[in-house]
């Protein structure tokens, strides 16, 4: 770290003492706090770009609206995930046994003085705790004892001085070449929650969960460095040892990241919302230039439908940073007023993978974001609720079988890609398990993300596609700025849409059971089948037997719909509470197909081609298909041949 | 120039004059891959022909449809590589065995009879088969350097600080690189091959040795031959590509014909290949021999010095 001169340090004060002056009276469009501020964190960092290191002193005043007297309070630490003994890194190698420790990936947390004001030095008294699986190598979680508690409604002060190494990026955060991602940074309280203190270990698989509160926050860096941070920048002011300070304020936040780099370039632009004008910032890479204006709209695009569909965006800025190429694992994240995306340079247009992760990343201000779930507990309600809607904001986009993506001829939609990933961990775990508690990475993924993203759109088909919208709007509209659980989100949906929906939670989020409907049987006959002699077509009655088989575990209503060669149809209505039903038509007419839910809005039914039978075969589908894979051995064979 | 040009032409000439051997391969390869698709399509007609949901197969390629197919546990798609690589094992023995009989068929000037292409065929094939085991022997050290490049490309892409095209040039030119000494590689084995059915050679070392001198001796023109009609099946792999996304989703059967029409030309060009090369490895060796007969007809310098004057 490079040393210090007197007058820099008081020009610093004076730097600073300026930049807090300056704050501006909010950094979002209301007049009014929108949360309740339980912490404000007041962090001076001074960041060494050669070491990769960070020093900090934070003051972090807390607030007791727990009720309770408190005298012990933890903290996370997540810089220290990155060590080879932690929890993070075991679940990590257990998920991926290929994976391998270098040193470069590893990070440290170091809480070299905390102070609480009015009580001393308490640095000694800090212990790090396992809450979650007892390890003892992992140093995620400190806690410290107060020599006196915190009545309910007092505030408390920690002034607390860290030291971090980062790491080089495996996740989320650390450095890269010139690239520095700030994330997970600096130590944060843990959220007293539901009568107890939620402080939960960085798992391979989980996310984060912190109170509402401010942020003052003054970067040191060098001059030449590009900055974007979470909330909206105050002030920036040269030092004379060649770097620079610039402060950011944040309100109504939960978390704090920021970024750094020499070589970004920044574009901005400024969406109207309905709480008032958001200036877009992009730090985007000199080598995608050419993708400025496909970033910029899908965030205005995004946040138009956000704004009009689930409600208003209220903070004055969003910070959209695209990492370098060679630090694309700290891409794909979001922060408060700040995401990361992540693109290539020759990403086509009909390849919508920039789109979806900004639109992604940009929909977590709302889910995770305002709405502040447990990351750590109920994965789903951001994950999954954002997956939501990121298919249905996709969808409005580029239409729903083209959303994610359309090249050459070849078409994907956001919620077939959805559902795909969750068909192939359906029964592994309920989405209502603690993130870190899945079987694996890919059980993980697949069901925050997938499965609730599907769920979410069958049951559209129970309440309607509009309330299921406004269910979505009024629990953000409720629940913005607080700590929902998962029955805040289900009684929502329940309360707007008038009706009992447990027996549907009760087997999609709490449960493992699997959808799948097919047809056991479906043909016509004729009646007077016993006949040798034929009448003609027009006047032989058909005995037509359609049988509905539930071959999953899941029970849910459908519609089935036959149809006749004489344009007739019949629309069935089945509450799929027995294993099969048995539909049958006396007509003049023979079957011409039978359908499952012919308006294809059960996407949880594990296998789409089961859900229909058409009695007279098309084999256009197998046709094509053999034909590509004829081709493709033929084309092997070729290669082999060359070799002869 | 005009000469190289004269050997494509008299390569594609012989190719054109006996192309029941293009059309036999592209049976064979077309029959083979017929016959082990034949399970797939069996399973693929359970799933899909009776089902509505198969439409988004038919109207586009619906990937997610497709996605959606090939981990249906009726569909077996795991099976699919299985069933296949009997295909093109037996493909590759197949052209491995007639090599001899198209060579002698390129080189002789009358219609082989069935019997003498096949004879011909057998009288190599073991020949063939240790040459192969040669190959295999250069092949693993170059696809094994040509992966670990492959590799630190794309680590390049991944890790390296700097513009982010680096790393994809450097892939392209690993894959350039590996083109170029594979051609490499197949050439030598070509003229190695030419040579052992022009001369009878039966020690496979030895053919290989001298088809390297002579390969390497006359790489410039040699690869230029091979490389002009790579560039030319190459270019139709492109034409049919751009074609193939051309062709409405619904026209299946339209994008198999464009398909077989590339994979046709492909054998073709091989095997222009294969006749261009005898035709310069023929012109070669009359070069050779009439400026053997031309030495030989010369009184050597030394012989003439001091000898007397013959008038």
């Amino acid at each position: 770290m490079p040393s210090r001169s007197p007058v820099s340090a008081v020009l610093c004060l004076v730097l600073s003492a300026t930049a807090q002056s300056s704050i501006p009276l909010h950094a979002t469009n209301s007049d009014r706090p929108l949360s309740e501020r339980v912490v404000a964190y007041d962090i001076d960092a001074r960041v060494d770009v050669q070491r990769h290191t960070i020093d900090g002193m934070e003051t972090l005043t807390y607030r007791n609206l727990t009720g309770k007297p408190q005298d012990t309070f933890p903290f996370h630490l997540y810089q220290n995930a990155f060590q080879p003994k932690s929890t993070f890194m075991t679940e990590m190698r257990r998920s991926r046994p290929s994976f391998e420790w270098k040193e470069k990936y590893r990070a440290s947390s170091e809480i070299t003085s905390l102070e609480v004001v009015g009580m001393g030095d308490l640095t000694p008294q800090i212990r790090f705790i396992s809450p979650d699986d007892g390890n003892p190598e992992d140093r995620t979680v400190f806690q410290v004892k107060l020599p006196k508690a915190v009545p309910p409604g007092e505030s408390v002060q920690f002034k607390i001085k860290f030291h971090d190494q980062l790491g080089q990026v495996l996740a989320r955060t650390g450095y890269k070449a010139d690239f520095i991602m700030g994330a997970q940074w600096f130590p944060k309280i843990g959220v007293w929650w539901q009568g107890a203190w939620n402080c939960h270990q960085f798992h391979a698989t989980t996310e984060f969960f912190a109170d509402f509160g401010t942020y003052n926050v003054r970067l040191t860096v060098p001059k030449n460095e590009i900055v974007g941070a979470s909330g909206v920048e105050v002030s920036t002011a040269n030092n004379a040892d060649g770097t620079k300070t610039v402060a950011f304020y944040g309100e109504d936040i939960h978390d704090f990241a920021w970024t750094i780099e020499p070589q970004y370039r920044v574009f901005t632009e400024t969406f109207n919302g309905s709480m008032g004008p958001v200036t877009i910032r992009l730090l985007i890479q000199p080598d995608h230039l050419d993708q400025v204006e496909r970033y910029l709209r899908i965030i205005h695009q995004t946040m138009d439908h956000f704004d009009r569909g689930y409600g208003p965006y209220p903070y004055k800025q969003i910070t959209v940073v695209d990492p370098p190429h060679y630090a694309l694992s700290a891409g794909g994240m979001e922060y408060p007023t700040l995401i990361t995306c992540g693109t290539v340079w020759w990403t086509p247009k009909g390849w919508h993978e920039l789109e979806e992760i900004a639109e992604h990343e940009f929909g977590h201000q709302y889910w995770y974001g305002m709405v502040a779930t447990n990351e750590f507990e109920d994965a789903w309600l951001d994950e999954g609720i954002n997956s939501y809607t990121e298919v249905k904001i996709l969808n409005d986009i580029f239409g729903a079988d083209r959303s994610q993506l359309d090249l050459w001829g070849i078409t994907e939609g956001d919620d077939a890609s959805q559902r795909n990933s969750y068909r192939g961990v359906a029964d592994k775990d309920p989405m209502a398990r603690y993130a870190y508690q899945y079987m694996d990475g890919s059980s993980y993924g697949g069901i925050t993300y997938g499965k609730t993203a599907t769920v979410l759109l069958t049951l559209e088909k129970v309440v309607g596609e509009d309330t299921m919208r406004r269910a979505i709007h009024t629990y953000f509209m409720r629940y913005r700025f607080t700590h929902p659980t998962k029955e805040d989100f289900l009684k929502t949906v329940e309360e707007v849409s008038g009706q009992n929906l447990r027996w549907y939670f009760d087997q999609a989020v709490y449960g493992t059971a699997v959808m799948d409907y097919d047809f056991a049987t479906a043909s016509s006959d004729r009646l007077d089948w016993y006949e040798k002699k034929r009448a003609k077509k027009a006047e032989t009655t058909y005995r037509t037997v359609v049988t509905v088989h539930r071959k999953g575990d899941f029970i849910f209503p459908v519609d089935v719909l036959i149809k006749f060669d004489n344009g007739d149809s019949v629309r069935e209505h089945w509450d799929g509470r027995d294993r099969w039903v048995r539909y049958t038509y006396d007509k003049k007419a023979k079957l011409l197909s039978a359908e499952v839910d012919p308006e294809h809005m059960v996407r949880l039914d594990k296998d789409a081609f089961n859900n229909s039978y058409t009695a007279q075969p098309d084999a256009r589908a197998s046709r094509k298909i053999t034909r590509y894979w004829m081709v493709f051995i033929q084309f092997l064979s070729q290669i082999a041949a060359w070799l002869a | 120039m005009s000469e190289q040009s004269g050997v494509l032409q008299e390569g594609a000439r012989r190719v054109w004059k006996s192309q029941r051997i293009v059309w036999w391969l592209f049976l064979v390869n077309l029959l083979l891959a017929f016959l082990t698709t034949r399970p797939l399509s069996a399973r693929l007609e359970q799933v899909t022909d009776h089902s509505l949901q198969s439409q988004r197969l038919v109207n586009g390629f619906d990937l997610g449809a497709y996605s959606e197919l090939t981990t249906n546990p009726d569909a077996a798609f795991s099976s699919v590589m299985g069933e296949s690589n009997l295909a093109i094992v037996v493909f590759f023995v197949f052209a491995l065995f007639l090599t001899s009989g198209i060579l002698a068929t390129y080189h002789s000037d009358y219609r082989l009879t069935t019997t003498q292409f096949f004879e011909a065929c057998g009288a190599f094939f073991l020949r063939w088969v240790r040459l192969v085991l040669f190959m295999a022997v250069v092949l693993i050290p170059i696809c094994v350097l040509s992966y670990k490049l492959l590799a630190w490309s794309g680590s390049v892409i991944l890790n390296k600080a700097g513009p982010e095209q680096t790393g994809y040039w450097l892939m392209l030119a690993t894959l350039l690189l590996t083109t170029v000494v594979m051609m490499s590689l197949r050439l030598w084995f070509d003229m190695a091959q030419v040579r052992a059915v022009l001369e009878g050679e039966r020690v496979m070392r030895r053919t290989l040795a001298q088809a390297f001198r002579l390969t390497s001796s006359n790489f410039s023109s040699l690869f230029w031959l091979y490389f002009r009609i790579s560039l030319l099946a190459w270019l139709g792999l492109a034409l049919g590509m751009w074609l193939w996304t051309h062709i409405p989703g619904q026209h299946s059967g339209l994008s198999f014909v464009v398909c077989e029409f590339v994979l046709l030309w492909w054998i073709g060009t091989r095997l222009w290949q294969r006749a261009s090369e005898m035709v310069w490895y023929e012109r070669r060796a009359l070069t050779v021999a009439a400026a053997t007969a031309v030495i030989e007809a010369v009184p050597s310098p030394e012989s003439s010095i001091g000898a007397p004057p013959t008038n």
